[in-house]
């Protein structure tokens, strides 16, 4: 454990997939030569194959007894999709070509499966997931490096490739279970998310937190008692990390989400099954999910009933900037 | 293009610490970095990437509505990255605060801004229309040319022959809109009029409200009870704003979803209804029949506030007025009847027969008087026999013709219409009618519709039973609109009032023949049924007559017209390539400036001075300068300027003399040497700066700052946003507010919310009250095809940005239903053809089991030049043509010709295709 563990809990009965929190970090970390098919933050449509596709089945993380590293599978640079200019030039200006596209192939993106649901209509079902680096306790990915270029920093458990010592040999690519490293292509090595560790420092949150206009991502200290942090993951026990069985003890959690309930074949409400079958929810976020989800509508209950909730005004964040258990100054 | 521009673009700013402007640090990190061990070079080589040379404010003037405090940080001279302010309040003390707003298009502009997309000078085209082969030109030619061109048009065919034509890059810009709006008063063009032209003009609120748009702050949906967001997607097309709803969610209130298609919006909601596309009308018309059943709705509120109690006449349907009544020459035509249930007589009704406005008046109405009833109780229910000038006259109320036309919408019945059980319509009605008070949140899709004025009128009708109109967390909340007179203010300084606005949709119907489109499209019937009240319309005086002079010169500032006009390829020949010079003034290359002759740079939202007033937030927010323009670019303003110099200059070279216009029977002397002085007031306003000073000089519902306070803040709350309704010294209409609170009447024909027609082509037309038509279809073709808002563009624009394609599929794609792309053997990603008998357009099949089988949806915005034929979805819209006789009513009280509040909408919904795999290349 490090001194204190910087952590973001995301509300995803608050996201909309607007892919804000991806542009903000894109602009501000990922916009060099071989940074275009990067997305340090994703967001993807659940239940789907993801970013990079089907990156749930690549192995990697730690075995169950929590002591050895599974074995993980490179992930490729085609699943990721890219950003690729387009022929404006050829089209606009010379007139040489007849369509506006890109000038290449993407074959499918990062968001390919955008809104395609799962299931049948109308019981049909899907939501956005907003992915970064988990910033592990237990991160996988410094594990597996074998020149040590990888650190945990001791004053907020911030998970970081030093750009001097990394090699270029993407065993962390392979071995952490979420493929939140990437390979640079031109400089060689391997980045990911540094948590925006440069705005923390000043006191500003991250740009992908502080840059969502969904007011749902939480950032602070799991150390604060009493920040929004500690009473989402422990003491309401809200926000669950994702895949914990990876075992990479992840700080990224999420107050999983509740879509509105399904109908019956004769077009009434069916109040029994959830939308999204548990089973489903369960693989994603382990067993906790459900008494998450209970918590949730009893809170939510009591508020339809007049009556207050803690919890809710908690996610309300009638004050954006409460949002964030750290100091947020002013950007300028 | 400028490869050096990019490259600069790409130069990062690695090493050397720059001035960062911060102030805090944040101590306890450093306190804890236990170990001296940790520093690491390689970390200052990320500290330094965020840090930047100079920040501005800023936002993205491309009416989005958004509205996004921004900060724009530049680096090297580059605008290098934006981020938002975020610091907002709340509307009141008891909802959420605006931070941080903002959306993934507006996080990418800095980017955009540098794209290849971007038009730098001026440019005239060479080869064909539309082949992309240009010569770059001087301003100084380019102006010169287009002024001659200009001013022969004018001498020959007389000012109507030049349109100008705002969009969505300009038309929110409240600076460069008056400075366009000036220019086409001075000049007397025709200004197509894009609110209704796009379909988005709700004339059905106008109707009963004598104001088209009514809207809140959005932080009221906080403060509703039930919230039904009906046909409308906000987790996609209000991203800054959609928070609100779930966040009312989590506060108790209902959030219902009811669409077609199971939306991103539906996603969050409290439950989701999944009514067939087109039937709202009919469940908001069940609604209505079980609120009243029940007994639920509000009496004292209808008395009062709407024209329910107003006395209607049983044997004509007309309702009863003093002409009936006394039968004296000076009797009033707009003077109405109570029945008191206090005293037992009948009464005139409070606050009716207020002299009319003299004819050229800008206002139809002018009520005056109050809505109390001050111990009168006017009756809702009741049958009586009046004396009229004639003889006794039989009478009911519009109550109790709203109560019977409702009772046709039983539960069963609008369950064979919409899909939806029975009970789940009851147990809907029930909780809004409880609700206290209950909001529709809509959106402009509800006016594509042909029958979308139903629509709005059955939804209004709702929340009037309710009571919940002009309630904080009540109401129709579509948008707002800042008042006309603060914006007309610098067009028309100095200047008779001439803007000559022309409603597209008339406009294309006489020029394209669109008669002939709907006879193809529709059948004989409805076409003739069409055309025949079009030329009555005329002939009664009601609209003006267009057919008389054809544009000939079209000047596009900020539109891609061409990216969205139903009938697409159609349109194209028949309307837009007709005119014999084009003229795009844009940032950005699309459809419209690809076939223009001449293209001028415009400068981007971070590289020009302006204000935007968007009712979403109750602030007003500025532009301001981050860098300079890129390439040869000017602001909106400096482009109008120089033109109009051009023209004065090229008038007095050329020795051409002063053109006699008329402007509704008003003489106008058009006089181009003089164009230039009267553009500047006489060189006082010589910068967009100027212009904005102006503005808030003369719009008393703004911080009354300079614009330099203003841009050094960036956003600013405005005047009478104490809470989340706009009153009276707010920018922006107020009318709910003024009717329910202050008991100001309506301005409509009954000074109240009006729901009842009598008009005769409203009976005709069999649409006296709100009530159910179904939308039409093309026969043959079983799919209805609907669209939207998209969530990677605005409007017609940023369609192309790299990063937010490769966000989506990379091309244009359709969502199709599992069930028809399977018949149709169809896979997911394939192209496929979708067509109908006006046209085709091939695009990707994206198979979602979100979507209603039967239906299929395409977000808006894909440019033409993105298709194969450059053939978008216009290609099947064979809309174009269709009018509903009632929008050509005039002389009606308020319903009469009325730019941008009632004139035709042009309808984008009602029609269906068919699609099949593609089977090309
Ligand atoms: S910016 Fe916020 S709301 Fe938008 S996708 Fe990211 S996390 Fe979701
Ligand atoms: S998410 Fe992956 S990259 Fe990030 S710390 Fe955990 S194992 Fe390492
Ligand atoms: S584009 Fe509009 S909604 Fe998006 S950030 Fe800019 S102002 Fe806000």
């Amino acid at each position: 454990m490090t001194q204190r563990q910087v952590a973001m809990v995301i509300d995803l009965n608050k996201c909309i997939g607007c892919q804000a929190c991806t542009a903000a970090c894109k602009s501000l970390w990922t916009d060099e030569p071989g940074q275009e098919y990067m997305l340090w933050n994703n967001v993807e449509t659940k239940p789907g194959p993801g970013y990079p596709r089907y990156w749930e089945e690549g192995g990697g993380g730690w075995n169950e007894a929590g002591t050895a590293l599974n074995p993980g599978v490179l992930p490729l640079k085609e699943d990721h999709g890219e950003e690729i200019p387009l022929n404006f030039d050829e089209v606009y200006f010379k007139g040489t070509q007849e369509i506006l596209k890109q000038e290449r192939e993407m074959g499918k993106g990062a968001n390919y499966d955008e809104d395609t649901s799962s299931g049948d209509y109308p019981n049909n079902y899907h939501f956005y997931l907003p992915r970064l680096c988990n910033h592990c306790t237990k991160p996988a990915c410094l594990e597996a490096c074998p020149v040590r270029a990888i650190y945990k920093r001791e004053q907020d458990g911030i998970v970081l490739v030093d750009q001097d010592k990394c090699q270029g040999f993407r065993e962390c690519n392979k071995a952490c279970p979420y493929d939140k490293v990437y390979f640079n292509y031109v400089t060689g090595k391997s980045q990911k998310c540094i948590f925006c560790f440069p705005r923390l420092e000043e006191g500003v949150a991250p740009a992908c937190a502080r840059q969502c206009p969904g007011r749902l991502r939480f950032v602070g200290f799991l150390e604060d008692k009493d920040g929004p942090i500690d009473k989402l993951v422990n003491q309401w026990k809200v926000a669950l990390p994702l895949h914990p069985e990876f075992g990479t003890e992840p700080n990224v959690y999420y107050v999983p989400p509740m879509l509105p309930p399904r109908f019956n074949a004769d077009g009434t409400f069916d109040e029994e099954e959830p939308r999204v079958p548990l089973e489903y929810l369960r693989s994603l976020f382990g067993p906790q999910v459900d008494e998450s989800l209970a918590t949730m509508m009893f809170e939510m209950e009591k508020k339809q009933e007049g009556k207050s909730s803690e919890l809710m005004d908690l996610l309300i964040a009638k004050e954006w900037k409460s949002l964030f258990g750290i100091p947020d100054v002013k950007v300028a | 293009m400028d490869g050096s521009r990019l490259e600069t673009n790409r130069r990062r700013f690695i090493g050397g610490a720059s001035a960062a402007v911060l102030g805090l640090r944040y101590g306890t990190v450093a306190a804890q970095d236990s170990s001296p061990s940790a520093y690491r070079r390689w970390e200052d080589v990320q500290r330094n990437k965020w840090t930047w040379d100079s920040v501005a404010r800023g936002t993205h003037g491309t009416n989005c509505t958004g509205n996004c405090a921004f900060n724009v940080y530049v680096r090297n001279g580059i605008a290098w990255r934006e981020e938002q302010q975020g610091e907002y309040g709340q509307s009141e003390s008891d909802v959420p605060d605006y931070g941080p707003r903002g959306c993934q298009k507006g996080l990418r502009h800095a980017k955009y801004m540098y794209g290849k997309q971007r038009v730098l000078y001026p440019m005239k085209r060479t080869g064909g229309r539309g082949e992309g082969h240009w010569e770059r030109i001087s301003w100084d030619q380019a102006l010169n040319e287009i002024a001659d061109k200009f001013i022969d048009y004018n001498v020959e065919f007389g000012p109507r022959s030049v349109s100008t034509q705002l969009g969505t890059q300009m038309v929110l810009k409240r600076a460069s809109f008056a400075a366009l709006g000036r220019f086409a008063t001075i000049a007397g063009c025709e200004v197509p009029e894009a609110f209704a032209g796009v379909g988005d003009l709700p004339i059905g609120v106008y109707m009963t409200t004598g104001v088209p748009l009514l809207a809140d702050t959005m932080a009221a949906v906080f403060k509703s009870k039930v919230c039904l967001i009906w046909y409308c997607n906000p987790a996609v097309t209000r991203i800054p704003d959609a928070h609100f709803f779930w966040e009312a969610k989590y506060n108790g209130t209902e959030v219902i979803a009811i669409s077609p298609e199971f939306t991103p919006t539906a996603m969050h909601a409290s439950s989701w209804l999944n009514p067939k596309p087109g039937s709202d009308a009919a469940l908001a018309m069940a609604m209505a029949n079980l609120i009243i059943v029940e007994r639920q709705f509000d009496p004292a509120y209808l008395r009062e506030q709407t024209d329910m109690p107003f006395l209607v006449r049983q044997d004509n349907g007309k309702f009863l007025r003093e002409t009936d009544v006394l039968g004296t020459p000076d009797a009033r035509d707009n003077l109405f009847y109570i029945w008191d249930e206090v005293s037992g007589k009948m009464l005139e009704a409070p606050a009716t027969g207020a002299p009319k406005p003299p004819p050229g008046s800008m206002v139809p109405v002018m009520n005056t008087g109050s809505l109390k009833l001050e111990g009168i109780v006017p009756a809702l229910e009741g049958e009586w026999v009046v004396n009229g000038a004639e003889g006794p006259i039989a009478v009911s109320t519009v109550f109790m013709k709203v109560k019977a036309e409702c009772q046709k919408y039983t539960p069963e019945y609008v369950s064979e219409i919409t899909g939806l059980n029975p009970q789940v319509i009851v147990d809907l009605a029930q909780k809004f009618g409880a609700a206290d008070p209950g909001m529709i949140f809509s959106g402009y899709r509800i006016c594509k519709w042909l029958h979308g004025d139903l629509m709005q009128r059955a939804f209004l009708l709702l929340l009037s039973l309710t009571g919940s109109l002009g309630k904080p967390g009540g109401g129709l909340q579509i948008w707002n609109m800042p008042h006309e007179a603060d914006q007309f203010a610098f067009m028309f300084s100095n200047l008779p009032p001439t803007l000559r606005i022309a409603t597209m949709a008339r406009w294309d119907y006489t020029h394209a023949d669109h008669k002939k489109l709907n006879q193809q499209m529709y059948g004989n019937e409805l076409a003739e049924h069409v055309d025949e009240y079009f030329e009555k319309s005329i002939e009664n005086g009601w609209f003006p007559d267009y057919s008389d002079v054809k544009w000939k010169m079209g000047i596009y500032s900020g539109s891609n017209a061409a990216n969205w006009r139903a009938s697409g390829k159609r349109w194209r020949s028949e309307a837009f390539d007709q005119l014999e010079t084009i003229v795009v003034c844009a940032p950005d290359m699309g459809m419209t400036a690809m076939y223009a002759d001449y293209v001028l740079p415009v400068a981007h939202h971070y590289e020009r001075e302006d204000f935007m007033l968007e009712p979403r937030t109750p602030y007003v927010q500025v532009l301001d300068k981050a860098v300079e323009p890129l390439g040869e670019s000017l602001d909106d303003f400096a482009i109008y300027k120089a033109f109009a110099k051009a023209i004065s200059e090229r008038a007095k070279a050329r020795g051409i003399a002063p053109v006699e216009d008329n402007f509704m029977g008003m003489p106008v002397t058009r006089d181009f040497t003089a164009y230039y002085d009267q553009f500047t007031m006489g060189g006082e306003m010589q910068t967009n700066r100027d212009v904005i000073q102006f503005l808030i000089d003369h719009n008393h519902g703004l911080p009354q700052v300079s614009f330099e306070e203003m841009a050094a803040r960036g956003m600013m709350r405005n005047p009478g946003t104490e809470t989340v309704m706009y009153d009276t010294d707010s920018p922006y209409g107020s009318t709910l507010i003024q009717a329910v609170r202050d008991k100001v009447p309506y301005p409509t024909l009954t000074g109240r919310q009006q729901y009842y027609m009598d008009h005769d082509w409203f009976m005709e037309e069999g649409e006296t009250l709100p009530t159910y038509k179904g939308p039409l279809s093309n026969e043959g073709y079983p799919l209805r095809m609907l669209q939207g808002h998209a969530r990677h563009g605005i409007h017609s624009t940023w369609r192309d940005d790299s990063l937010l394609l490769s966000l989506q599929r990379g091309e244009p794609d359709i969502y199709v239903s599992p069930r028809d792309a399977e018949e149709r053997d169809v896979a997911d990603g394939d192209l496929i053809r979708v067509f109908n008998s006006l046209g085709e357009f091939i695009a990707m099949a994206h198979v979602s089991s979100s979507m209603q089988p039967g239906m299929t949806f395409m977000y808006h915005g894909w440019d033409p030049m993105m298709f194969r034929g450059r053939q978008n979805f216009g290609a099947v819209v064979s809309t174009a043509g269709l009018i509903k006789p009632t929008s050509l009513v005039g002389g009606y009280g308020h319903v009469t010709y009325r730019p941008l509040s009632f004139e035709p909408n042009a309808t984008f919904a009602d029609f269906t295709v068919d699609f099949a795999k593609y089977t090309g290349e």
